[in-house]
């Protein structure tokens, strides 16, 4: 029956009857028996026996309420045989029993087969649960085992990094930590050194990310590279990066943590912002007078013009509004770098802003004598986005092939549905991009330089700036060009669910 | 007539705004700080108010939370027109969130003539 190793199991009864039961079934199969007739007895076995019993058949029925003295104490110190319990009818006691941590329990009018499929499945539980001990002693060992024998040069090397490194075991208890990260989170060796890192460093994010380093399929490690999550601490700011310990058997025996203070960058990043709104603040405020004197003049509000001023001042105010779009196109930029190209987030009629926007481009594209054709799909469903930056999109690349292509020409914007997208489609029949230039041209300041397009004007910063914006989205863009017949740029952009 | 005023420490900038208005009919009186601002809108009641928001003594938005406590001016429209960056604002200028509704209207310095034309013409229109 039982092809199995012989285990040993430990018989409590004080029914001597009962005892030499269950010690002969179990002899047969060849396993081990002892016997104890009371607690005291059991008790004396278990601390004298050098191995331990893997099974103890325990009679529930032990005088003085004894059987569950004798549960409890083997739960409170945590030793690992399986209590399988005997009672007359398994009724209140059992229960009480098995929730005190027993593992199951047998009838005494038992029949051998009943007997053996109850300790068959009690033998499975406790195999596994010895191999899942195993398993964890491994882990446990491989740490702390390398926290006794810490080379004193690795720790010289660790303790010479500008970063914060701490490395916890599988269960996220601290086993080491260099000498940054003693100084940055305020550790005390002699205190510290084991105990659950959630109560060494306050930082339920730091947590988070060990916790899932530890959790993580040793295949699967390479995977969080690259990602550095920005956390704060008091009132620095670190930039983390959390690996697994893989150990050289495959399995994750810990985490490290390497911590990057960027207080001061950030500090600077933010010195660095506020610097250049202030700068684009002090260049658009004198442009806009530029502006309005401009037009004021120009508009015979200051007097009649001859038509050579007002060609000149027409040619002025074009010169002031490019260096408007410059001063606004590095704004934009920045705040794309700085991941604020969403500024917020509300239900957008595309439709309506599309239209808007062709009404304003409409000039131009007379201007230059090209067509300038719309197709928008009725019943568009509202597009969760930020307006500013949709606005930025139908903006660039409209203006893009209108500028893009010669007099004459034809510009068709599409705004259609595809799948669950909604796709915005510019098409024009310009002078086209060369297949060289195509991979480039979202890089910030790419400006494609031909003898066609020297004549215009731009920062080159319009297709990288649609391109963050489109990314922040979760949006695609994809462009399509044949040079001397036409450019097409397609963006998708997926309605949320 | 109908009375504008308009408050900005940019004095090219408001002469070329006052002769543009000017010129689509309107009277324009004109102030350089808030405070002179404030001054000149309580004795001249305009019927619309053009405000800056970089100013010396007083910033506009604290020019527009004085006139909208004012029982008597709050009814005024107001427009605040300004070349700061708006990401700048919100870092620098939070504490005045709340006050972007006060104002009736919002316009991003530099303005289209005609964009700022056809702004004030709705306003005199509701008026």
């Amino acid at each position: 029956m039982l092809i199995k190793p012989s285990i040993n199991v430990l018989v409590v009864e004080n029914d001597i009857g009962m005892m030499q039961k269950c010690r002969e079934l179990l002899l047969n199969e060849g396993h081990w028996v002892r016997t104890a007739e009371s607690v005291e007895e059991a008790v004396d076995i278990i601390q004298r026996q050098p191995s331990e019993a893997d099974i103890i058949l325990l009679s529930l029925e032990l005088p003085m309420g004894g059987s569950m003295t004798l549960i409890e104490t083997l739960q409170k110190a945590r030793r690992e045989p399986l209590i399988m319990g005997i009672s007359e009818d398994c009724g209140e006691e059992a229960l009480e029993a098995m929730e005190a941590g027993a593992y199951d329990c047998i009838r005494r009018n038992f029949t051998e087969a009943g007997f053996w499929v109850k300790m068959n499945r009690a033998l499975e539980t406790h195999r596994l649960r010895r191999q899942l001990g195993v398993l964890k002693r491994e882990r446990q060992d491989a740490l702390t085992k390398s926290k006794v024998h810490h080379d004193e040069n690795i720790l010289t090397i660790l303790n010479s990094l500008t970063d914060a490194l701490v490395v916890t075991d599988w269960q996220t208890n601290l086993v080491l930590f260099n000498r940054v990260a003693g100084r940055l989170f305020e550790l005390n060796k002699n205190e510290v050194l084991g105990k659950p890192v959630s109560e060494c460093i306050p930082s339920d994010e730091l947590l988070s990310f060990l916790i899932r380093a530890v959790k993580m399929d040793s295949s699967l490690a390479t995977l969080m590279a690259g990602e550095e999550p920005v956390i704060t601490i008091g009132e620095r700011t670190l930039q983390v990066h959390v690996d697994p310990v893989v150990s050289d058997a495959g399995t994750v025996i810990g985490a490290v943590a390497l911590c990057h203070d960027v207080t001061t960058v950030e500090a600077m990043d933010k010195l660095r912002s506020d610097f250049l709104s202030m700068v684009s603040h002090e260049l658009k405020a004198p442009l806009s007078s530029l502006l309005m004197q401009i037009s004021v003049v120009n508009d015979g509000m200051a007097g009649e013009l001859t038509e050579k001023q007002s060609e000149l001042l027409s040619k002025a105010k074009e010169k002031a509004k490019g260096m408007i779009t410059l001063v606004n196109d590095l704004l934009d930029y920045r705040r794309i770098q700085e991941g604020k190209s969403i500024q917020k987030i509300e239900s957008l009629d595309l439709r309506e802003i599309l239209e808007r926007t062709i009404e304003l481009m409409r000039l131009s594209a007379e201007d230059k004598q090209i067509e300038l054709t719309t197709e928008i799909m009725e019943d568009l469903p509202l597009f969760s986005g930020d307006r500013g930056g949709i606005q930025a999109i139908f903006v660039n690349l409209i203006s893009n092939a209108i500028k893009y292509t010669p007099s004459g020409g034809a510009v068709r914007v599409t705004l259609t549905m595809a799948g669950k997208d909604i796709r915005f489609k510019v098409v024009d029949n310009g002078m086209g991009i060369a297949p060289e230039d195509l991979d480039r041209i979202f890089e910030k300041f790419y400006r494609i330089k031909t003898e066609q397009t020297k004549s215009i004007a731009g920062s080159g910063l319009g297709l990288s700036i649609v391109k963050g914006i489109v990314d922040a989205h979760n949006g695609t863009i994809h462009v399509e060009s044949q040079p001397g017949e036409g450019t097409t740029f397609i963006v998708s952009l997926p309605t949320q669910e | 007539m109908k009375k504008i005023a308009l408050v900005d420490d940019d004095v090219d900038f408001s002469e070329a705004t006052k002769l543009l208005l000017q010129s689509k009919g309107y009277e324009v009186v004109l102030a350089h700080d808030g405070k002179e601002g404030l001054d000149m809108i309580r004795s001249e009641r305009p019927d619309l108010i053009i405000l800056d928001v970089m100013m010396p003594e007083m910033n506009g938005y604290d020019v527009c939370v004085v006139l909208k406590e004012d029982e008597a001016l709050k009814d005024i429209p107001v427009i605040l027109l300004t070349a700061v960056d708006q990401a700048f604002f919100r870092t620098t200028y939070s504490k005045h969130m709340g006050l972007m509704t006060e104002a009736d209207e919002y316009i991003a310095k530099p303005v289209a003539s005609e964009d700022l034309v056809a702004c004030v013409e709705s306003f005199m229109r509701e008026a």
